[in-house]
């Protein structure tokens, strides 16, 4: 199947999702199970999330919904995180993602498409969380 | 002279090593890893707006610089990059005529040799089963620091049956790997044309540096 | 109470204590569904079959969350600026992980002290699976915690 780059939709957003209140079961859950552990509170403040959390915030859609013919098989091929404030329970975080690139090369899995997610996360008072950049790998 | 003919800074879209870090880490390092300069081979692109000299005074090392194209044979690694190589190649193009590429660039003052043969699918090695030989090829990456287990091994085979020259690159994206594969001159360069002129001439060997650095950690 | 490490203790080339661990299938399983991301290939050998793979794999999000479990073992007063990660090759539960790092600058700015470090995450044999880096701070102002 021919991959098709069509960069019209780069800029474009494709989600904006308001998310359930980040509780504490899932902050303790999420750095149990990846062994991300807990930082320290500050001054021993609020229940701090371990900085990888910030991956298991997700909007509605995952994916623009328009995608062009980019092949078979989406796989996640790398992420680049920027941190911005720490997560606490309680926190009701925005989630607003958008088409940041899409390019093509060769690889040991022959032509791949790649496309770039930038999603931006805020918290309720509208300081940022973080910006992640995610690489979708298609062939 | 010791050039590490194989790199990429974070203008190329997977690196995320600035050049001055890669630098400094090669002064730091310089008991271990006796590099004298690096070659950036960024991929798919060339800017000839970009200027290093600063750099090069201020740590004492050579920066030149080339880039890593896409071919119907796989990667190439092209040195002596010019206006007349960039306009005749567009090197966003991952479906470059390796065929057209090498003679032409050689025509142009220019050299292109092939990297990571042994890579599936983007090495020479598994093109060559079923296409005829690239005309004009001088020499292969015989040694590549980030190929995995057997693939650097099947180069020789390579080498050996087309009568290639043989050098090394790092093939680093990251700092701390950059050197750790080299290729060795016996002749001082200086600029891009020298280097051009000594793959063209040979006098030259890949070095391999991982062992050193796995003993020193 | 050991005196954690912080810029003045760090070098260029310092190296980070390693991780050496295998992920089970079923930690693999519990990461997917507390990350939010349940996908089949990352749930079972046979569910990731029918989509091509040789079997289940990690997430990626989960061998970044050992690259950040890795910086805060050996730089527990640091704080994680920035992140990434390149999954070179596929991750599999019960293979045997090494994950390392090393510092590859350090930086003194007016808004604080941080290091740079590389991190890669190999297979027992030396495959390099995930490369990355990491932006560190090691003082200056935290975060404003509630």
């Amino acid at each position: 199947m021919a991959i098709s780059l069509d960069r019209s939709i780069v800029g474009v957003e494709f989600d904006r999702t308001v998310c359930e209140p980040v509780t504490e079961t899932e902050i303790r859950t999420y750095s149990a199970i990846s062994g991300d552990p807990l930082p320290p509170s500050p001054g021993g403040g609020a229940l701090v999330a371990a900085p990888t959390f910030v991956v298991s915030v997700r909007g509605k859609k995952f994916m623009p919904p328009k995608l062009p013919n980019l092949g078979a098989a989406g796989f996640d091929a790398g992420k680049d995180i920027e941190f911005g404030e720490p997560i606490h329970p309680g926190d009701v975080l925005t989630v607003v993602s958008t088409v940041h690139d899409v390019y093509e090369k060769t690889g040991r899995s022959g032509t791949m498409a790649f496309l770039v997610l930038r999603a931006v996360i805020t918290n309720q008072r509208g300081d940022q969380v973080a910006v992640i950049d995610q690489k979708m790998m298609f062939r | 002279m010791i050039l590490d003919l194989h790199t990429h800074s974070e203008a190329s879209e997977d690196s995320r090593a600035p050049v001055e870090a890669y630098l400094k880490w090669l002064v730091r390092k310089r008991s271990i890893l006796p590099i004298d300069g690096i070659v950036l081979t960024e991929h798919r692109q060339w800017s000839q707006r970009v200027d290093y000299r600063s750099l090069e005074d201020q740590y004492g090392l050579l920066i030149l610089r080339g880039a890593e194209v896409e071919t119907d044979y796989g990667h190439i690694l092209v040195y002596g990059v010019n206006d007349r190589i960039t306009e005749r190649f567009d090197f966003t193009n991952v479906r470059l005529s390796a065929q057209e590429l090498v003679p032409a660039v050689t025509e142009m003052g220019g050299i292109a040799l092939p990297c990571h043969p042994g890579r599936p699918t983007i090495g020479l090695y598994e093109h060559y089963a079923t296409k005829p030989p690239i005309e004009g090829v001088v020499a292969v990456e015989a040694l590549n620091g980030g190929s995995r287990r057997g693939e650097n091994e099947r180069v020789h085979e390579l080498i050996e049956r087309h009568g290639y020259r043989a050098f090394g690159g790092s093939d680093s994206h990251l700092v701390s790997l950059i050197g750790v594969c080299a290729t060795e001159f016996d002749c001082g360069i200086r600029t891009t044309d020298d280097l051009v002129a000594a793959l063209f001439r040979g006098g030259y060997r890949p070095v391999d540096f991982r062992d050193r650095l796995r003993t020193a950690a | 109470m050991a005196h954690p490490i912080g810029f003045t203790d760090l070098d260029v080339g310092h190296e980070f204590p390693r991780l050496q661990l295998t992920l089970s299938s079923e930690q693999v399983q519990q990461y997917a569904l507390a990350a939010h991301m349940p996908g089949g290939r990352f749930m079972s050998d046979a569910a990731a079959q029918r989509e091509g793979l040789p079997g289940q794999i990690v997430p990626g999000n989960l061998s970044m969350a050992l690259f950040a479990r890795l910086i805060a073992e050996a730089l527990p007063a640091g704080v994680l600026r920035r992140l990434n990660a390149t999954f070179r090759a596929l991750v599999r539960p019960g293979q045997v992980l090494v994950v390392h790092g090393v510092v590859t600058e350090k930086h003194c700015t007016e808004a604080g002290e941080s290091v740079e470090c590389d991190l890669v995450l190999e297979s027992a044999e030396g495959d390099r699976l995930v490369t990355g880096t990491a932006t560190v701070r090691l003082s200056g102002e935290s975060p404003t915690a509630r």
